[in-house]
């Protein structure tokens, strides 16, 4: 292998620089939100996270990807047993249980079922011979792949991360082709499954986020008090940054505490209220490059496996950023979605990390054979 | 592992990249138009609700103008009440017992107060409401120590309207009470008034409501998500005013004397019920203003009981009626100098011809009586002991219009403009109104008017009027109660000339010789108050008046004070000091019967006190 000459060469420094200009923005963004409050060394804990990140993602980028192509299906297999091992170890935190205590700090597996996930289809992709049209039958078996430990997660339960496994799936599985007739029972599945969803699948609390939402949209004055309210504050910080905003740690709506969970979800209203108009599209234009990026990567790679890896690390960033910022801004319903590389929290940072990590894997070795 | 047909097949995810990178570019696209929607045009709206999360209004009460009476005696003033607010939206659940066992309410008010809270609509949650005014010094004492760990709760001291001289004189000075939906809908300027506020519903109150009123200001605090104040911070951003001062109302001095109220109140203390007039001759500046009995300011601007309105209109004695200018009554016998002087006027009558009183006088089939036999009487004669029978015998050769006429002239049957409260006209019957009312028109009817009966009715005020019209020489003047309006800052902003209605136009000598009349009323031992006189005192000048009154039998027969309610009132009208007028008044006693032995010791006791003592002067 030749890796150690071509790394100098072939490093991807765009995607580099990317990733730590949102990462860094993300820790002076959380020195912001908590800045004089009782979580006030919580960017120190995310520079720690950040590190150790970029170190997993190191370690990623060493290993040629076609190891993890080997090794597939032992990942796929580890993410899925941490799933399952939640239930018996896990610790439950406002109604749901996502974390397992390992050592002095806590995982979120769910985190990792998205990098698992990942894997596991550019794998099944990889060795699919199938190169024309695919019937439903051929969905089946990528199908099983996002239905195991999609349903695990929902059973947590975790409506978010549920569906960025499913919005990564439906991404990856884009890249090929579906028979005409496949996509009509598809929608027609969708028109069945969904009052099934809403009647016996969601619990009560995520239909009265729903609920508010639509409310929201339909211009009906909702309740602020009660789900609409975290939406509400939220449009206040953003608006009321205006085109320059209000300067560093200047914000009122996130220093006065109007903000829920404003370094985990909400760490963007922080941004926009301190940066204004124009910081917020810089941040925007940053993740709306990053994903354009991957996509490059993707149509460069080599093989099968790297593509669907590009891709699927894209949408895993593209679809959580996307959520996030219409939770924030108020197009869609709060469902509890945090911004990649820039909320706080450790299991989302290092399986986005390790994610990226592949995207430079790939990148790097769209040439070497 | 690579082979050329995977090769190809990567070729064939190609095909998809430029879609997925278009819908990428239109999505992020998307939320950046939001974002600037959000940011660009709808900035204001959020930016103000962004000020409005972290600052908390506190409202600064504007200090009430102060009442006071001609010597600068505090009649209506504030003193601090201590007020409950609450900011619904930081309210915990267990916030409510906590104030409940804090103010020691029981269990009733307690869920009382809850059922108040959980029926505010969402839109008023983050504005104060006030749960409780005017607390005792103990729930006081107990909220202000626990208030650091209530940061939705807050004690606002607030002016409170007092009234120094409780009762007395509350017809004229009012009260106040809460606002309701029409004085909202009517104040020009929605910030005037706000639910909750008191505005003047009464007399002086009502009338200067403006002027007292003054206007709110406010401090307003930075507070964080839970409400709790943050002393010293003020975010950039924040461009809101952060203190406006309160502009308190314009004070008021009156006309009135509350000495002379007192002596009044004294005087009457006998009677149950009655009123009385002084006014000032020379300017129409009323010195009292008094009617017996009264109600609590106090009580009514905490809003009456359905049981307490109906015991106060019950009340036979009327203490919700002003009986100074809302009740009309005969004027009997006080009347019989309007009835003198349009005689002369008009030379009907030579005022040195003597008639014969024989105690009663004979009319076709009916026989008037009079009060005793007064044998020889002239003009003057008949006034000083009252004699009906010379006055029916006038009455014949007068007529009903003449009466009417001067009656007009002095007043009577007309408001007189003191522009505080409502204020009856009283009334004069013509003989059309006879004719109408009682089928044809009879020579009894102008008898009964000559002496004050009839349907000749007046109100204690216009009686006043008339009489100063008489002691100074026959200027009627509107009768005035307030003397001067003070700005905030001490300067005088308006001051109340006399104003003339118009003069009667009775030639001096006639006036001058009811005045020696009125004079030996109470002077000589024939007239009708000699008993009333002031012996080496201050000389009080007046005609005595005994009207009787309509009988209530039929509404109070249950009631045992039926007997009191059918004796006649007692009048006594005129001026002091006698030889050189400064004051004229009317005194009512209801009931009191003979206005020589009721009215006319009032009058007289009252105007020595009055006038026997040094003129009130301004306290500064």
């Amino acid at each position: 292998m030749a890796i150690g000459r071509t790394i100098r060469d072939d490093f991807d420094w765009p995607l580099f620089i990317a990733v730590s200009t949102i990462a860094l923005f993300g820790v002076l963004n959380l020195y912001s939100a908590t800045e004089g409050g009782t979580t006030s060394d919580a960017y120190v804990q995310q520079l720690y996270w950040l590190i150790l990140g970029f170190g997993v993602a190191g370690l990623t980028v060493a290993i040629d990807y076609r190891y993890f192509e080997r090794y597939g299906w032992v990942i796929y297999g580890a993410c899925i047993l941490a799933l399952v091992l939640v239930f018996g170890l896990g610790r439950s935190v406002r109604g749901s249980t996502r974390w397992i205590a390992l050592g002095g700090f806590s995982l979120q597996p769910s985190e990792l079922m998205k990098i698992g996930l990942i894997i596991a289809l550019a794998k099944y992709l990889h060795h699919d011979t199938k190169t024309g049209g695919r019937t439903l039958a051929d969905l089946i078996i990528p199908g099983l792949i996002l239905a195991l430990p999609m349903g695990l997660v929902l059973l947590q339960p975790d409506l978010g991360t549920a569906m960025v496994l499913a919005f990564i799936f439906a991404s990856v599985m884009m890249l090929t082709q579906l028979k005409m007739r496949s996509v009509v029972t598809l929608l027609a599945t969708f028109v069945v499954a969904a009052p099934v969803t809403w009647f016996y699948l969601l619990k009560d609390y995520q239909k009265e986020r729903i609920t508010a939402f639509w409310d929201r949209l339909g211009g009906t004055q909702a309740d602020i008090l009660d789900s609409g309210w975290h939406t509400h504050q939220s449009l206040v910080a953003i608006g009321s940054g205006g085109l320059t905003g209000k300067g560093f740690t200047q914000g009122t709506q996130t220093r006065f505490r109007f903000l829920p969970d404003q370094h985990t979800d909400f760490p963007f209203p922080v941004w926009a209220e301190e940066h204004g108009f124009l910081g917020a599209v810089l941040l925007i234009s940053l993740y709306l490059f990053l994903v354009l990026w991957s996509l490059r990567i993707a149509s460069q790679a080599k093989d099968r496996f790297g593509a669907v890896v590009a891709v699927g690390v894209g949408a895993m960033i593209f679809w959580q950023t996307v959520v996030n910022l219409g939770m924030v801004s108020g197009l869609l319903p709060v469902v509890g979605m945090t911004l990649p590389l820039f909320s706080y929290g450790g299991s989302s940072l290092l399986s986005t990390m390790l994610g990226l990590g592949l995207l430079m894997n790939v990148s790097m070795r769209r040439f070497s054979h | 592992m690579i082979t050329v047909s995977q090769r190809r097949e990567v070729g064939e995810f190609r095909k998809r990249y430029r879609w997925m990178a278009l819908f990428v570019v239109l999505v992020f696209g998307g939320i950046i138009i939001r974002v600037a929607q959000v940011q660009l045009f709808q900035r204001d709206r959020w930016s103000g609700i962004a000020q409005q999360n972290i600052t908390k209004t506190l409202e600064l009460p504007a200090t009430r103008g102060v009442i006071r009476d001609i010597a600068g005696r505090v009649v209506a003033t504030n003193r601090p009440s201590y007020d409950v607010y609450a900011t619904p939206r930081l309210l915990l659940s267990e916030d409510v017992d906590r104030i409940a066992s804090l103010m020691g309410l029981s269990e009733q008010d307690r869920a009382g107060l809850q059922t108040r809270l959980d029926e505010l609509p969402p839109s008023r949650r983050t504005h104060q409401l006030e749960l409780y005014s005017d607390i005792d010094r103990e729930q006081l004492a107990a909220l202000e120590t626990h208030l650091a760990e209530l940061p939705a709760l807050d004690v606002v001291t607030v002016p409170l309207r007092d009234y120094p001289y409780a009762t007395l004189g509350a017809h004229l000075i009012g009260y106040l009470n809460e606002v309701n939906a029409q004085d909202l809908e009517r104040s020009p300027d929605p910030s005037t008034y706000r639910s909750g506020d008191r505005i003047g519903r009464s007399g002086l109150e009502k009338r200067y409501e403006p002027l007292l009123k003054g206007s709110r200001g406010f401090r307003r605090v930075v507070v964080d998500a839970r409400g709790k104040a943050l002393a010293g911070t003020r975010p950039d951003s924040l461009e809101v005013e952060m203190l406006k001062k309160p502009v308190p109302g314009h004070d008021i001095q009156l006309t009135i004397d509350m000495r002379l109220m007192e002596a009044f109140d004294r005087a009457f203390r006998p009677h149950p019920s009655g009123a009385a007039v002084v006014v000032d001759i020379h300017t129409g500046a009323v010195r009292a203003l008094y009617s017996k009995p009264v109600y609590d300011p106090n009580e009514m601007s905490s809003g009456l009981s359905t049981k307490r309105y109906a015991e106060l209109t019950g009340d036979p004695f009327r203490p919700l009626i002003d009986k100074t200018m809302y009740e009309t009554y005969f004027p009997g016998s006080t009347f019989k100098v309007i009835t003198a002087l349009a005689s002369l006027e008009d030379a009907v009558v030579d005022p040195m011809q003597r008639i014969e009183c024989m105690g009663s006088m004979k009319i076709g089939r009916q026989k008037f009586r009079c009060s005793k036999r007064h044998e020889w009487v002239d003009l003057y004669d008949s006034i000083v002991q009252s004699c009906n029978v010379y006055f029916w015998e006038l009455a014949e050769e007068v007529g009903l219009e003449r009466i009417t006429r001067y009656a007009e002239a002095f007043g009577f049957a007309e408001q007189t403009g003191i522009g505080v409260n409502s204020e009856a006209k009283g009334f004069l019957a013509t003989r059309e109104w006879y004719v109408e009312h009682y089928g044809a028109f009879r020579i009894g009817y102008t008898l009964n008017t000559a002496i004050g009966q009839g349907n000749t009715r007046v109100t204690v005020l216009q009686l006043a009027m008339a009489n100063a019209a008489i002691a100074n020489g026959g200027t009627l003047y509107v009768p005035q109660v307030v003397q001067n309006v003070k700005a905030p800052d001490g300067s005088l902003s308006e001051t109340f000339e006399p104003r003339i209605r118009r003069e009667v136009g009775v030639s001096p000598q006639h006036l001058d010789l009811m005045r020696r009349a009125l004079h030996d009323v109470v002077q000589e031992e024939s007239g009708t108050a000699y008993r009333a006189r002031n012996k080496d005192g201050v000389r009080v000048a007046g005609k005595t008046g005994t009207a009787q009154v309509v009988s209530r039998k039929g509404r109070s027969e249950e009631s045992s004070s039926a007997w009191y309610l059918d004796r006649s009132h007692g009048w006594f009208a005129g001026f002091a000091p006698a030889e050189d007028p400064q004051v004229a008044f009317a005194v009512l006693v209801e009931h009191g019967g003979s206005g020589g032995a009721s009215a006319a010791p009032i009058a007289t006791s009252v105007m020595q006190q009055y006038l026997s003592e040094p003129e009130p002067t301004e306290a500064e």
